[in-house]
């Protein structure tokens, strides 16, 4: 049914969860599993330093994200490709589903305060509004 | 309870903590949520201005600067000298020569402010700039660099600006770009050899002996009717090699100002706004923001042809050198200090700067990012 299941991780329990789930699903499927990643950095920054800080914090995180994902794609027998990106994740994480074709998007789901879900709306949300394919949303 | 010099001190503290939680949860400068929370407070609560948050936001334009001009990739720059000589100066000759007279001869401001209106937005900010090219990973191709080198060049512009335009051409401004000249030119050595006299302390003595020498640059600057910040970019232009070689310094000086100095700079900037100013020049704010915007595009756009960029990547660059931040809202803050502009014509301005920081930005990540977009990173 699907030739390539694209997951996000932003390194949260929420993250942790669909790339289980999603490793799963690959494996019965069959299916080619890519994992995408993204790195947010400071919007509108006074400083070059403050990029740079952020960016090596971000560094720091992905890394420990994408060793941890990469032993659980090995325990459930599946193989992942990893990547990680930088910008804004809801248009950089669309942006590769779009790139790669990907039949199916899973995501974690990651609650937030019912006013910033009004005002800004989740990550989530706004990817299953965005994305060209299915997306699976995992509580 | 506002003579009350600690309590002034935690709430300017307050607002800059809120400011830094603020960023860190939604991903935006703190400079900028800082200007905000200083505008809603000066104008909610108010926040009196008494002499020693002045000193400490003064204290903190003038490490900004330093800091700014530490930042210059002197290698990037020599190696890009036609392109980003042409590129950068272009990008700070037009808008502030539209932008001046846009004020002049549309507005009827008088040639001083109308000055303060070119050099504020005259203005690239290198930071965002650099944000967005590390997003696309352009930062580590020809482009990126020639880019980067440019804004460097524009900034340079501004600085020089605002440091000679309103100077007093006497026979002690020349004593002052004398011994700015001699700093500037001895600093490359004496500075990594002072610095490796004395080590690194806990009592810092380099950063002291930086201090020494931007203070005492920064005072002669004043005194002919010049601008502290004008020494202060070139001496960290003088150290930005030293600086690359050994980031440690800056780093620590970085974790000064930016704790706490430039949030008294960043939230008086803001607590100057005026909201009633702010409403009645929502047009004022736009032609602002419009003609800093077509300058730059008359300017850089053709630049970019000539120097073969394609169509994408040449409306990329070009939209990415109309964003400016720090030295555009250093530039306004000036005026309004010394009693160039008033404060409704330093809320236009300001938030011209602003808008110029965000407007350019969304569109070019919108519209024209180019075909290197969300470059694989490497953790």
């Amino acid at each position: 049914m699907f030739k390539l299941i694209v997951v996000a991780n932003d390194g949260s329990v929420g993250g942790f969860k669909a790339l289980a789930l999603a490793c799963d699903i690959a494996k019965r499927a069959g299916t080619a599993l890519h994992m995408i990643s993204v790195e947010v950095l400071p919007n509108m920054p006074a400083s070059i330093d403050e990029v740079i800080e952020a960016k090596t914090d971000e560094n720091h995180k992905f890394h420990d994200v994408l060793a941890k994902a990469r032993d659980i794609a090995k325990k459930k027998g599946v193989k992942l490709d990893a990547e990680v990106v930088a910008g804004h994740a809801v248009s950089a994480i669309v942006a590769y589903v779009k790139a790669h074709k990907a039949d199916l998007l899973v995501v974690g789901f990651m609650g937030h305060s019912a006013l910033y879900e009004r005002i800004i709306g989740g990550t989530a949300d706004r990817l299953v509004r965005l994305a060209p394919c299915p997306v699976l949303v995992v509580k | 309870m506002m003579d009350n010099i600690w309590f002034t001190s935690a709430l300017w503290i307050a607002l800059a903590l809120a400011s830094a939680l603020i960023s860190i949860r939604i991903a935006l400068s703190v400079a900028l949520i800082e200007i905000m929370m200083g505008a809603l407070g000066g104008n909610i609560i108010g926040m009196p201005l008494t002499p020693w948050i002045n000193y400490l936001a003064g204290f903190g334009a003038i490490l900004l600067t330093f800091l700014a001009g530490a930042e210059v990739d002197m290698a990037v720059v020599r190696r890009n000298l036609g392109a980003s000589l042409g590129i950068g100066f272009v990008s700070f000759l037009l808008p502030y020569i539209g932008c001046m007279l846009a004020a002049r001869y549309l507005l009827g401001w008088p040639w001083p402010q109308a000055q303060i209106a070119g050099i504020s937005l005259s203005t690239t900010s290198v930071a965002v700039v650099y944000a967005v090219m590390v997003e696309t990973g352009l930062n580590k191709t020809e482009l990126g660099k020639i880019i980067l080198a440019a804004c460097f060049i524009t900034d340079l512009g501004t600085v020089l600006a605002l440091g000679i335009v309103f100077a007093s051409f006497t026979i002690w401004l020349l004593a002052f770009a004398a011994a700015t000249i001699v700093v500037v030119m001895m600093l490359p050595k004496v500075g990594p050899w002072f610095f490796a006299l004395v080590g690194q302390r806990v009592s810092e003595p380099e950063i002291k002996f930086l201090l020494l020498i931007l203070f005492a640059l920064g005072g002669f600057a004043t005194a002919v009717g010049s601008e502290a910040v004008l020494p202060a970019y070139l001496i960290g232009m003088a150290l930005a090699p030293a600086f690359q070689h050994d980031p440690e310094l800056p780093h620590r000086m970085r974790v000064i100002a930016f704790a706490v100095l430039t949030p008294f700079y960043f939230l008086k900037a803001g607590s100057l706004i005026e909201a009633k100013a702010l409403i009645a020049g929502a047009g004022l704010i736009a032609l602002f923001l419009g003609m800093k915007m077509a300058t730059k595009f008359v300017g850089i756009l053709p630049l970019t042809r000539y120097y073969r960029f394609d169509k994408r990547e040449g409306m990329y660059t070009t939209l990415l050198m109309s964003t400016g931040l720090t030295f555009g809202s250093i530039s306004a803050l000036y005026g309004l200090t010394n009693h160039i502009i008033d404060q409704e014509q330093y809320t236009v301005l300001l938030t011209s700067v602003i808008a110029s920081a965000v407007v350019p930005t969304v569109i070019a990540q919108t519209w024209f990012l180019p075909k290197i977009a969300s470059a694989k990173q490497e953790v």
